[in-house]
């Protein structure tokens, strides 16, 4: 193998453990699907080493090494960018792809999301649902239908303008808890504390804490803690909003 | 017969949130049917096994390792990651009315003069139990590759 097929081949490697990372794959996944498609493509081995915004990777074949470091950007969770590498991965071992199709492949995935007209009813609904499983009744689910939607349209507006994801949380967090108090101050439901603690189960980051609490259950320390420490600080932005909103509307203190 | 209408309220109730969430991270449009499918069961497991008073842990722990044999299974058929499903399915159980009300009750302590004995326990008795019931949920998914695929890859 010549030096310039060992540094394509990292090169491709490299880039997809980097979008898995960027897009929200856990640490043991990554470190599985770069080795098994390094090997496929025919390096020796490759080892990799993942922190909480950069990776670095090595491959070794015919006792050549060559390292190379990525930085990560985090681009929130996208599961069918994240399907589609493990595909890749997949067909290479298969023996269909060869290099140049993985290159083909990988250079043409582009991030989809869902469109907004289906993502803030969906959304809604599944507060809806959260308040009804708590036990609230019907004008209690309805209040909170309407606050999460609006929720998640001021939460996608936000996003789309690249804000901060803590200033984010937080507002959406205030405009979403000062909708849902709404209960109290008509009196239009019974259990009025439901739809506020449902509607911002929106911004609960489950996501990141099971990320977080595998990663470090499967022996990637530094990377789970990180996850972890994130995951807390969304959190905390968005009580911060809460309480704001809560302080406004006059419900404690 | 209640039961049977309560699990089957708490399956239809939890699918929803479970296609919702899946949708928030773009998990494919043809395996959505299966997240839902996933979220449904392991909530209404959890119901069961709460009627029969277990402790909430446990029941999340079983729970969860259902759904982790579960999704193992979809990603056999389908050749994707199991985290896929099963993040989705886990979302209604995840324990946000317990960390809602732990980061109330803190705020709460915070704005007060002196440190009275009921926040402060209302604070310890909640965020022990969300962070309890997390720790169950993520080791309950991760059971079926610390137990049985250990040295090989699931797909």
């Amino acid at each position: 193998m010549y030096a310039d097929t060992q540094n394509d081949i990292t090169r491709q490697v490299v880039r997809v453990a980097q979008l898995l990372l960027a897009y929200g794959a856990e640490s043991e996944l990554v470190e599985e699907i770069s080795q098994r498609l390094g090997q496929a493509l025919g390096l020796a081995s490759v080892e990799i080493s993942i922190s909480s915004n950069s990776l670095v990777l090595t491959s070794l074949v015919h006792g050549r090494c060559i390292t190379t470091t990525r930085r990560i950007r985090e681009h929130g969770i996208n599961m069918t960018i994240i399907c589609e590498l493990q595909r890749i991965c997949l067909l290479t071992e298969k023996g269909i792809y060869g290099l140049n199709e993985v290159r083909k492949r990988v250079s043409r995935i582009q991030p989809r999301a869902y469109p907004k007209r289906y993502l803030i009813p969906m959304i809604g609904l599944s507060c809806g649902s959260f308040c009804h499983l708590f036990g609230g009744d019907i004008m209690a689910v309805l209040i909170t239908i309407f606050a999460s939607s609006i929720g998640m349209f001021v939460r996608l507006s936000i996003a789309k303008r690249h804000f901060n994801l803590l200033v984010n949380f937080a507002v959406t967090a205030f405009i979403t808890t000062l909708i849902a108090q709404l209960g109290y101050h008509f009196e239009l439901t019974e259990t009025p504390r439901l739809p506020m603690a449902a509607s911002v189960l929106m911004l609960v980051p489950g996501f990141p804490m099971i990320n977080a609490i595998s990663d470090m259950v499967k022996g990637h320390l530094n990377v789970g803690i990180s996850r972890w420490g994130h995951a807390t600080l969304l959190t905390v932005s968005s009580v911060i909003g809460i309480t704001i909103a809560m302080q406004i509307g006059g419900l404690f203190l | 017969m209640d039961l049977l209408i309560k699990l089957l309220n708490d399956a239809l109730f939890s699918s929803i949130p479970a296609v919702g969430f899946a949708m928030v991270f773009n998990v494919p449009k043809r395996f959505l049917p299966y997240c839902a499918m996933a979220g449904a069961l392991g909530h209404s497991v959890r119901t069961l096994l709460l009627h029969f008073h277990m402790p909430i842990e446990w029941a999340t722990f079983i729970a969860a390792a259902i759904v982790g044999v579960m999704t193992i299974g979809f990603a056999k058929k389908h050749l994707a990651p199991p985290l896929m499903y099963a993040v989705a399915a886990i979302i209604p159980m995840i324990p946000g009315t317990y960390a809602y009300n732990t980061v109330i009750a803190l705020v709460q302590l915070t704005a007060q003069s002196e440190v009275s004995p009921e926040l402060t326990a209302e604070v310890i008795s909640n965020g022990l139990k969300t962070v309890f019931i997390l720790g169950a949920l993520s080791v309950g998914l991760a059971m079926p590759s610390l137990l049985y695929f250990r040295t090989r890859p699931v797909i």
